[in-house]
């Protein structure tokens, strides 16, 4: 009896042994966690697809230094409590190199503190809240600051729009509240008026009411926070009840599903802050796009784009760095012009947080087109 | 004024019609049946589906939806509740709530995680006046909530189902011994609240232009809300808690100063009614 317990205990320790100490030396592993199940799956799905884009680009060059890349993932269900636990597996078991999250605020900061704390890289691909960057020296971003991306929309709102009556509306999470703040603190030192102002809770459906009292403002210009699912809502009833302004959003919306998913062509002429450039002429992006479509079936979006882009990131840092720690931050953090990130060039980063060019995309004829670029450091710079 | 109305109006309409299904069985059960909340997601499905099959026919899709939620209501009563019928509530309503997760995940599993567009045909005008506009998706839910209702008023006070539900609902034991056919009549129940709940499910993705996975997530909290208002198993006061809801939470909403989330409201008027009236609204004593 005790010889079988003993036996069997063995044989599940050389399991648990073998193949981490055989993937060790074959492969380089890099880890990701996303939302692959629960209210968040769609993007977490889109994030996989393309992380898994970026990994595979990197194999079909030849890998890193001659290794391949693996790409270990698992769900988080956009929980902290599992990302938690995913970070200590992600580096006690499966030793990975660096982390990468494809998951929102709440999770990849619970990640971030353990990441850290072990001593092992972690980038977050779209996740924004402030925090994440500030868990210690190895956290980097490659997703747009809350300021940059509420100080282009000033930008483009006031100066090259020339509106000065602006209504708000903004979703009440870690994204909407911080992004607000940093757009009206510019909108109003350009000279525009906050004509209205109101938060809705994530997931909010029904949008007629308040924007029944936006049309009582008449205002030039909505600018309205949100994700897709939010935004289609908001332009599909302010079409419904006929108001005619400028609605200008941001990274949110940036998804084929925000013209699907709103009524006949009332996501038309739509203005997006975002950071990935469907007209770029950068092969990088034209070859991104191809495959992610290949590979899912749909249009990229945002989400796909700065997993793939976190991906690369990562692959720079070791390939340019080596595999401890410290080598990988340094690398990550002397990048000048890295052209390899769809949502790119990467200028540089900033305590962390990438430096890059932001981008406004039109939606015209139900598809995304270029409108204008930002690469003024003075807007594309995080702050401090 | 008039348009803010009208759009309470309709939102109402969807609401009740969620939470007629749930106070019916409720009333005869005693379940809390949070997986209709799947249910009501299952139709807006089956009815998307049905729309790629049949030319954006949106009245093939409901009508197929409504007969598919009926058939998987009545499963789920032969499948699980049947089992539960002489155990504490708490039993039936932990089944439910891990079929209602269970069903969310299948839905992600064969149609993905992805929101999808709702592209319904139905003919419905608009109708345009200087006062109000009404889309046809608006009209549409007004009309056939309210002619959903009037079918079950007829069901309930005409017809010998309805005269079933009423015995089994004083109790539920004797009405057997009376010689009334039990099982018939509760599933009875659940194939007619579960159509319903289907009917809600092809509205609400036709309204909002969206079907995916969770879309029943707020239906399985703020459903009860209506329910708990409207008096536990109390069909009228079922609809007019749904319109009251709708009309509160439109008022509100349109305060600038106002910052609740709109889902927060139905509690706080749950609570508020709960203090002066702990049996809803319209409850029996």
């Amino acid at each position: 009896m005790r010889l079988k317990v003993a036996s069997i205990t063995v044989l599940l320790v050389a399991l648990l042994l073998i193949p981490a100490g055989l993937a060790a030396q074959d492969t380089i592993k890099i880890g990701f966690f996303a939302p692959l199940t629960g209210f968040a799956a769609a993007d977490g799905a889109s994030a996989l697809a393309g992380a898994q884009t970026a990994v595979d680009f990197i194999n079909d060059a030849g890998g890193i230094n001659g290794k391949p890349v693996e790409l270990v993932y698992y769900d988080d269900g956009c929980k902290a409590d599992e990302a938690s636990s995913i970070a200590r597996k992600l580096i006690e078991r499966d030793k990975v190199v660096v982390g990468v999250s494809g998951s929102y605020s709440t999770p990849t900061r619970a990640a971030a503190g353990i990441f850290q704390a072990a001593g092992v890289p972690l980038i977050s691909s779209y996740a924004v809240h402030p925090s994440i960057t500030k868990a210690g020296d190895l956290v980097f971003r490659v997703g747009m600051d809350a300021s940059t991306e509420g100080w282009a929309g000033a930008e483009l709102v006031v100066k090259q729009l020339g509106a000065k009556e602006i209504a708000v509306l903004t979703i009440d999470n870690d994204f909407g509240v911080s992004l607000g703040e940093y757009f009206k603190e510019r909108a109003e030192k350009f000279g525009g008026t906050i004509v209205f102002e109101k938060r809705y809770p994530l997931g909010e459906s029904e949008f007629r009411d308040v924007l029944g009292s936006i049309k009582d403002e008449d205002p030039e210009i909505l600018w309205a926070s949100g994700y897709y699912a939010e935004a289609a809502n908001i332009v599909s009833q302010a079409k419904e009840l006929d108001i005619r302004c400028w609605i200008v959003g941001q990274e949110g919306y940036d998804s084929p599903k925000f013209v699907e998913l709103s009524t006949d062509t009332s996501a038309y002429g739509t203005l997006i802050v975002t950071d990935l450039n469907r007209d770029s002429d950068r092969e990088i992006v034209q070859s991104f796009l191809a495959e992610y479509c290949n590979r899912t079936g749909l249009d990229a979006d945002m989400v796909g784009a700065s997993a793939f882009d976190a991906v690369q990131v990562a692959a720079y840092g070791i390939e340019n760095g080596g595999v401890t720690a410290e080598e990988i931050r340094d690398a990550i953090n002397g990048i000048e012009n890295f052209e390899n990130a769809v949502t790119g060039p990467f200028y540089g980063f900033s305590e962390r947080r990438v430096i890059k060019p932001i981008t406004v995309q039109i939606i015209r004829n139900g598809e995304f087109h270029f409108f204008m670029e930002f690469t003024d450091p003075d807007i594309i710079t995080p702050a401090p | 004024m008039i348009q803010n109305l009208l759009n309470a109006v309709v939102l109402g309409s969807t609401y009740s019609l969620i939470a007629i299904g749930l106070t019916m069985v409720y009333g005869i059960l005693k379940i809390l049946h949070i997986a209709h909340a799947g249910v009501y997601t299952l139709g807006a499905y089956i009815g998307l589906y049905a729309l790629y099959a049949f030319d954006n026919n949106f009245w093939i899709a409901l009508v197929l939806a409504m007969l598919a939620t009926g058939i998987a209501g009545v499963l789920i009563y032969r499948g699980m509740y049947y089992y539960m019928l002489k155990e504490s509530r708490i039993v039936p309503l932990i089944s439910s709530i891990g079929l209602f997760i269970a069903l969310q995940e299948l839905f992600r599993l064969f149609a993905g995680p992805y929101q999808k567009a709702f592209p319904a045909k139905s003919g419905f005008p608009r109708v345009e006046t200087s006062w109000f506009s009404l889309t046809s998706a608006q009209g549409l839910i007004i009309v056939l909530t309210a002619v959903s209702f009037l079918a079950l008023y007829l069901i309930i006070g005409k017809t010998k189902i309805g005269l079933g539900w009423q015995v089994c609902e004083q109790d539920i034991d004797m009405a057997g011994a009376m010689g009334v056919n039990v099982n018939r009549s509760i599933a009875l129940n659940f194939f007619i609240s579960s159509m319903l709940a289907g009917a809600a499910g092809v509205l609400m993705a036709l309204y909002r232009n969206s079907v995916y996975p969770t879309m029943g997530a707020m239906v399985s909290y703020k459903a009860f809300v209506v329910v708990v208002l409207g008096g536990f198993g109390n069909v009228t006061g079922c609809i007019v808690a749904g319109l009251l809801l709708a009309f509160v939470e439109t008022f509100l909403g349109h305060l600038e100063w106002f910052e609740f989330p709109r889902d927060a409201i139905a509690f706080l008027v749950l609570i508020s009614v709960l203090i002066f009236r702990p049996k809803g609204l319209f409850g029996r004593k």
